[in-house]
């Protein structure tokens, strides 16, 4: 082991690890040699920090959701507006860093995974910022379901690869993505956009992330002078929430929610909670963790409302703080979340993707039985216009057909 | 230790063939079939893929393959199973499992190396479990079972890093020709064979080569400097397209080189 490897955690107690082919290993190494050298690079972190402030829109805001908190009647509800950060939800955090990676270590082109299509939109959009060749990889059912930020990453210069195999969501889409990569090593550098993979992925995108957690604890202390008693989070692969979390960790007193999707359901295929039922360790997609898998060990199928959330498997760190009972999950049903989703709206003009509405609804949950001098911070991680064409289905069905039937008709 | 790996390459004339199948694709019967043919041709060492849901190593051949086979409810059991029935009836052939580590995982390392044995397996090969991670090194334990551990390289597998596989290699070494994925190929790489030039100078033990081997002429080229010729997903696509008799005819025009 180099002396290098030793210094940026490989492992989350027995989660994370590198399970790749050997041919993926050089690539790694050279990644995780680059991050080592950059990260605390003064002049790396001012060229990020400066493209945080004045083309992503941070700090983003800690926003007190005043009416939001007299309806449940509970705790005091703060919300960090990630949404509002440019193209809409915290993933360009994750892309920007790995643009500025990219670029410092000689790469012409990137590529990207996406699910809901935020990622995918935040790659396209700093490959378009840095000039670098880009392609996104999404299974045909998201293409489908998400064709907003398909078009604009099209828009963007982006080329979109429908993933048509497995499941034909996130999980085959990061399948289709380490594939391509593998056979383009030289020139490519692999956008990863969540915290999971094989290592360095997993510590490399909590820290481009952290910045939502140190965000907020600074302002929940400009704002209330004392840290907050709740963090609330969705969990897909789980980036958001770990980037929220992992500045708490170490602070004593903090309770952290983490919602994953409860889709349908508890039935099998019906979800995507990983830690609901009996929660089962694997290896799959180059790292260990709790994956959704039956006895032989073969991946599930998985459902949710939010295509963001709808994955097999979960970021090791977030694993191992299971395990540690750091951070307690629970599963939010599709109607939960769309009730939230409508709730959040009405009551705070905010919209939320759905992702960020199954954080809502976790919070919907718990802050009616909290006293009211304690503080909760939800991440809603992005905005929900991306979602347009699930929710306006959903809640406004007869309209919204009619609308596309004649948007069809009388388009040319 | 000796199993059917050294037996196969022991005392050899030339290079040997070393296909593969994905149980229960298109189904157990045909698996068979085609590993009987396959015998009969003279291979003498054959990959049994246990199908997983997410082949990260494999192009869309195999993954289809993977897939159909999934879907046909083909379980672990039923490849140790075909496994067993075959090595009975082809005592010289050396079957090997390829699979991915969660199917050993998801199992029980030690248990899927048992049942593994018991089928009458002589060697494993998993692509995705490093012998860097904390379970990964597995190698002894492999032995210890009486199976081969066969470690997968490429051209980029190099410096301290190959030294420390080679010395956890047994059996054979199975290095790719070029970094990518499996799938036939228009021709081989020239790095590719350079690669394995320089790696007989580094070990005594076999070598086996694939990735993207798709004519006689190939195996050709490969013969005296290879030991073995890996030959995956061409056959998959001959068989699919043109059924068992073009892939007869495939490995005998391979078996004149």
């Amino acid at each position: 082991m180099s002396r290098i490897s030793d210094m940026l955690p490989r492992h989350f107690g027995p989660y994370g690890g590198r399970y790749v082919p050997e041919m993926l290993v050089p690539a790694l190494e050279e990644l995780e040699q680059g991050y080592l050298k950059y990260k605390d690079d003064p002049e790396f972190t001012a060229e990020l920090t400066d493209l945080y402030q004045n083309y992503c829109g941070r700090p983003t805001p800690l926003y007190f959701a005043e009416n939001l908190t007299r309806e449940l009647g509970g705790c005091k509800i703060y919300l960090k507006l990630e949404g509002l950060a440019h193209t809409g939800a915290h993933k360009i955090n994750n892309a920007l860093g790995q643009a500025l990676l990219a670029k410092r270590l000689g790469k012409t082109k990137v590529i990207a995974e996406t699910g809901a299509g935020q990622h995918g939109l935040a790659s396209a959009t700093v490959a378009a910022r840095f000039g670098l060749e880009c392609k996104v990889f999404m299974g045909e059912v998201d293409v489908r379901r998400q064709y907003p930020n398909v078009y604009a990453m099209k828009l963007l210069g982006a080329e979109v690869i429908p993933v048509t195999d497995g499941t034909k969501t996130l999980k085959d889409a990061v399948n289709a993505t380490l594939k391509y990569w593998i056979q383009n090593l030289k020139d490519t550098h692999y956008i990863l956009g969540s915290a999971l993979g094989p290592f360095p992925y997993p510590v490399m995108v909590r820290d481009f992330q952290s910045v939502i957690g140190r965000e907020a604890r600074t302002q929940i202390l400009e704002r209330e002078g004392r840290l907050p008693n709740h963090l609330v989070a969705c969990v897909g692969g789980g980036s958001n929430s770990i980037g929220l979390f992992h500045p708490f960790l170490q602070d004593a007193g903090i309770r952290f929610h983490g919602a994953e999707a409860g889709g349908r359901g508890p039935a099998v295929g019906d979800n995507a909670a990983r830690f609901g039922g009996k929660p089962k360790v694997g290896i799959a997609q180059g790292y260990k963790s709790y994956f959704l898998q039956d006895e032989s060990g073969q991946l599930q199928d998985t459902h949710s409302v939010s295509a963001g959330l709808d994955y097999a498997g979960v970021g090791p760190e977030l694993a191992w703080l299971h395990d540690q009972s750091v951070i307690e999950f629970a599963p939010i049903t599709d109607v939960q979340a769309l009730d939230a989703f409508k709730r959040l709206t009405r009551l705070e003009g905010i919209i939320p993707a759905l992702e960020s509405s199954h954080a809502v609804a976790r919070a919907i949950e718990l802050a009616p039985t909290l006293p009211k001098d304690e503080i909760m911070i939800v991440n809603i991680s992005g905005r929900g216009d991306k979602d347009i064409f699930i929710t306006a289905m959903e809640l406004d069905r007869e309209n919204w057909i009619a609308f596309l039937e004649n948007e069809v008709r009388h388009g040319k | 230790m000796e199993n059917n790996i050294d037996r196969a390459l022991a005392n050899k004339a030339g290079i040997q063939l070393m296909t593969h199948v994905v149980a229960g694709y298109p189904d157990l019967d045909v698996n068979a079939d085609l590993i009987r043919l396959m015998a009969s041709r003279g291979v003498k060492l054959i990959e049994i893929q246990i199908p997983f849901t997410d082949p990260l190593a494999d192009g869309p051949t195999i993954m289809r393959a993977n897939q159909a086979a999934l879907d046909q409810g083909v379980t672990p059991r039923h490849c140790f199973e075909l496994c067993a029935a075959l090595s009975k009836e082809l005592p010289d052939v050396a079957f090997m499992f390829m699979t991915y580590a969660n199917i050993p995982f998801a199992l029980g390392l030690e248990t899927f190396m048992a049942k593994a044995s018991q089928s009458g397996a002589s060697g494993l090969i998993l692509p995705d479990l490093s012998w860097d991670e904390s379970d990964g090194d597995y190698a002894g334990a492999a032995r210890e079972h009486g199976l081969h551990p066969i470690m997968v390289i490429s051209p980029d597998t190099g410096g301290p890093r190959l030294d420390a596989i080679l010395s956890r290699a047994s059996g054979l070494l199975y290095t790719t020709l070029k970094v990518g994925i499996t799938g036939a190929g228009a021709g081989i790489d020239q790095a590719g064979v350079e690669y394995v030039r320089n790696l007989k100078k580094k070990t005594a033990l076999p070598i086996a080569a694939g990735f993207g081997i798709s004519s006689p002429d190939h195996v050709r080229m490969l013969d005296g400097l290879a030991d073995v010729a890996v030959i995956g997903s061409h056959i998959i696509n001959l068989m699919d397209a043109q059924g068992l008799g073009a892939v007869d005819e495939f490995l005998a025009a391979c078996a004149r080189t």
